[in-house]
């Protein structure tokens, strides 16, 4: 493990905004605090997916077969079967990380290009989305409701937004440090000479299935824990917000825009593009059908345009030329590369 | 048995269309680079188009295209002059990135001048039916095929025997020693793009009659030409067509024999298993 | 012909040639020599204007043509034949040649061009339908030299023809540059191999590290001590 990652857990401003961070819940009127909650969610999917779509460099689209696992199953066991959420986390995660390596499995052994990989894991995603749809123990199409949240920490009950809050914060900061481990260990390594050229890592002898099976498992079972979270936020079990690939494609968005393959870039892109989404709708959403979304897009549009490489790049320039820059402790945005 | 050969029928009806849509997203491809995750989306439009064009002017969307082909291909060469040409050379993702976002405005732009209602386009020929032996076919389907199996011969014989033709064959196969021909690459991309826009205008028209609209129906379309093309091998153009082909029988097999919701089961698995055991794809012969 | 002034020029903002000055009379051969790394191929592709230069000018037939695209080159006449070839594999050699005449002067005079070019080219016609792919190396080379004169060339710049062709090959080729060379046509020949340029070319540019090193009539670069140091890079 390189000493970086050990500069950033010891950063004072990591630790200092986090510190802030935790207050919110006691400033926030509670709309907002909701936008800063979902953002966290989607702090800590994009970082799950940038482990094996960013580092890894295999674009896979399953990713919403994970956070359904996760967000369903949990929430069928305990209705249906009775079974502790607690408990049904781990199943969910366990569950994932086995469809997960079969997926890096496939990818390996039949040697898929990119877009195949793409589409035949949007393939497996939409599967998945019709066995959820069709099967009523998970909830079929019209989801499942879950007990309210009356504070039970050992009932894997949060208490309202503000416990949901720091629990999605928690999940939000492990996912992004995860990356920064990940980027700062061998794996990293590994993974980024799959990505630049998986041929020539199998060549010299990188263990190309292992490293793939790692960052997809990695990946899955954080994604699946953050589902799981998250439909207890919610209450209530939406198969089609939680296991359609709208989900992917939103999290693959903000991982991009902000900036693919580095530990705080999808972190970056998910906490602009959500709470402008959010907003956007609550000021237009009813104003005109569609207007929200129509503003989202060109914003998107012109967001890519202006930052083709990704937002992160752009950020640490500004950040390198403000004055004073130069000698001082090294900002977390560098230390995670 | 009679189900059979509907189905078989139905879907290489459809399958032709499918193929095509998927050709115009190859030729992109192999020009520039680009996959452009707002195919359907144009799809969308086109059909959309149609239906103002009716409401105002009473064309029967056969005939709108002679408004509905220029317009569409006007705003293709716009949006890769100033969307997609600056971002060339750019991450393959990011580009997919920014098409998404063109997703979102088309549909929702859709959505704001026409509401979210279905919608139906009368056309002079939307009900009446062929029928042989014991197979119903609809007229809409038929002059569909034809069209598209027609313009399918008619990219192939331009690719074969013209100038613009082999210009984009040399751009694909090697950009820098077309430059040196005096070729300019940039020009070659852009009236592909609208070219793949005019086609996608045209396919709107045939899918149109008898079929119900909404502005979100762009995906499914996309999904589908990606199934098309990766099967294609991206840019082989007998591949694609045979893709097209396949995904259209296994679609129309999987709406008869399960259910609608099921139906895309079977084009999903069908694709995943020709992928693994052959992963070239369905090309046949020279790519182009 | 060709007048070249103090060009600076590269890629990616690095500079490759540093203050290279030369120029070709009409109807010359000269030969553009030196070591891997020196800028050869960054001097023919500028001079393709693949590259736009960081400063300097170049001038053809008097016209100052530093800011012309690609396009505009090749329809003055100024004409590449690349290194290795870069002949469109999955297209037939006769697609080839058709491709090499697409540009707006040689376009009219198509048909009769290719003629000609076959008529200097006999090979090429067994192999009209065949893909250039499957062409061996001296045939590819043969189809690429073909390519450019469809193009009607005032200017031909051939970069490395001799590379990994046969000897015999590399005799026909060279022939045929001769050819073309006494039927009056302007050409610039940049290649590794110091022999073979300096028994064909009149006068020669030796380039060291993006400079010209050495210049004058092929026999006084050939007699010139420098000339091998600038190889080795001694």
């Amino acid at each position: 493990m390189r000493p970086e990652f050990y500069k950033v857990l010891q950063s004072p401003i990591l630790w200092g905004v986090l510190l802030l961070a935790a207050l919110l819940p006691f400033v926030l009127p509670s709309y907002y605090l909701h936008i800063v909650i979902l953002s966290l969610v989607y702090v800590a999917l994009a970082s799950s997916w940038n482990i094996v779509g960013g580092m890894a460099g295999q674009i896979s689209l399953a990713h919403s077969l994970f956070i359904g696992i996760g967000a369903m199953l949990s929430t069928a066991l305990l209705l249906k079967l009775g079974i502790n959420m607690w408990l049904g986390l781990l199943i969910s995660a366990a569950i994932s990380a086995v469809m997960a390596a079969m997926i890096a499995w496939i990818d390996y052994r039949f040697r898929l290009g990119h877009l195949s990989f793409v589409l035949i894991t949007m393939a497996f995603a939409e599967m998945g989305g019709l066995v959820v749809e069709g099967w009523d123990f998970l909830g079929g199409a019209s989801g499942l409701l879950l007990p309210r949240d009356t504070g039970h920490f050992l009932d894997f009950q949060f208490g309202g937004s503000h416990g949901a809050f720091w629990v999605m914060l928690f999940l939000a900061v492990v996912c992004v440090l995860v990356n920064v481990a990940i980027l700062n260990a061998p794996l990293g390594y590994y993974l980024r000479t799959i990505r630049d050229n998986e041929n020539a890592a199998r060549a010299i002898g990188v263990d190309v299935l292992r490293y793939k099976v790692a960052a997809m498992v990695i990946s899955a079972v954080l994604a699946s824990i953050v589902g799981t979270a998250y439909v207890r936020y919610l209450t209530f079990a939406d198969p089609y917000l939680l296991v359609s690939p709208v989900i992917t494609i939103e999290i693959v968005l903000f991982a991009t825009v902000g900036g693919l393959g580095s530990a705080f870039g999808p972190a970056l892109g998910a906490l602009l593009l959500v709470p402008l989404g959010e907003i956007l709708r609550g000021q237009l959403g009813g104003v005109l059908p569609g207007l929200h979304y129509f503003i989202y897009g060109i914003v998107v549009i012109a967001v890519i345009l202006m930052t083709p490489q990704g937002l992160l790049p752009l950020v640490e320039r500004l950040w390198k030329r403000r004055p004073g820059a130069v000698a001082a402790a090294e900002p977390p945005a560098n230390a995670a590369r | 048995m009679a189900e059979f050969l509907q189905a078989l029928t139905q879907g290489l009806l459809i399958g032709s269309t499918y193929g095509l849509l998927a050709l115009g997203m190859g030729l992109v491809y192999g020009v520039s680079g680009v996959v452009n995750f707002a195919h359907g989306d144009f799809i969308a439009l086109g059909m959309f188009m149609c239906l103002a064009l009716y409401s105002a002017l009473s064309l029967d969307p056969y005939v709108s295209i002679v408004i509905t082909v220029p317009v569409m291909m006007g705003v293709g060469a716009l949006v890769y002059r100033y969307l997609l040409r600056p971002m060339v050379g750019h991450k393959f993702l990011m580009i997919v990135q920014l098409t998404l976002g063109l997703s979102l405005v088309l549909q929702n732009g859709i959505l704001m001048v026409f509401g979210g209602q279905p919608a139906r386009t009368p056309s002079a020929v939307e009900s009446r039916l062929w029928i042989v032996g014991d197979v119903v076919m609809r007229v809409p389907h038929i002059i569909a095929f034809v069209v598209s199996f027609a313009m399918a011969i008619g990219l192939y014989v331009m690719l074969r025997s013209t100038d613009f033709g082999r210009s984009i064959r040399a751009v694909h196969q090697n950009a820098h020693a077309a430059s040196l021909m005096g070729i300019d690459v940039g020009r070659v991309q852009i009236l592909t793009f609208a070219l793949g826009i005019g086609i996608l205008a045209i396919a709107a028209a045939l899918l149109l009659p008898g079929t119900p609209i909404q502005p979100t129906m762009g995906l499914r379309y996309t999904v589908i030409t990606l199934l098309v093309v990766v099967l294609g091998g991206m840019t082989n153009f007998v591949g694609i067509m045979l893709g097209g082909l396949v995904i259209g029988i296994s679609e129309a097999f999987g709406t008869i024999y399960l259910s609608d919701i099921l139906g895309m089961l079977l084009p999903y698995g069908i694709f995943v298993l020709i992928m693994l055991f052959r992963p070239q794809g369905l090309t046949w012969g020279a790519a182009r | 012909m060709l007048e070249i002034e103090h060009l600076v020029a590269g890629y990616g903002g690095v500079p490759v040639l540093h203050d290279v000055s030369l120029t070709l009379a009409a109807g010359e051969i000269v030969g553009l020599l030196g070591a891997n790394n020196a800028g050869k191929t960054t001097l023919i592709n500028s001079l393709s204007g693949m590259y736009a230069p960081m400063s300097g000018r170049i001038l053809f037939e008097g016209t100052d043509v530093t800011a012309m695209t690609p396009r505009e080159r090749v329809e003055l006449g100024i004409v590449q034949v690349p290194e290795g070839r870069l002949v469109f594999p999955e297209m037939s050699v006769r697609e080839n040649l058709l491709l090499g005449g697409i540009n707006r002067r040689a376009r009219p005079g198509r048909s009769r061009q290719m003629e000609r070019v076959l008529d200097l080219l006999p090979r090429m016609k067994e192999r009209l339908s065949q893909n250039a792919g499957t062409l061996s190396g001296g045939e590819q080379q043969m189809l690429a030299v073909g390519r450019a004169l469809m193009a009607e060339a005032r200017l031909l710049m051939l970069d490395e023809p001799s590379l990994g062709l046969s000897p015999l090959f590399v005799q026909y080729i060279f022939g045929i540059i001769d050819k073309l060379h006494a039927g009056g046509l302007t050409i610039l020949l940049v290649e590794q191999n110091l022999n073979l340029t300096l028994r064909h070319a009149q006068r020669c540019y030796v380039l060291e590290r993006g400079r010209v090193a050495i210049e004058g009539s092929a026999d006084a670069v050939k007699d010139d001590p420098r000339t091998r140091s600038a190889y080795l890079g001694l």
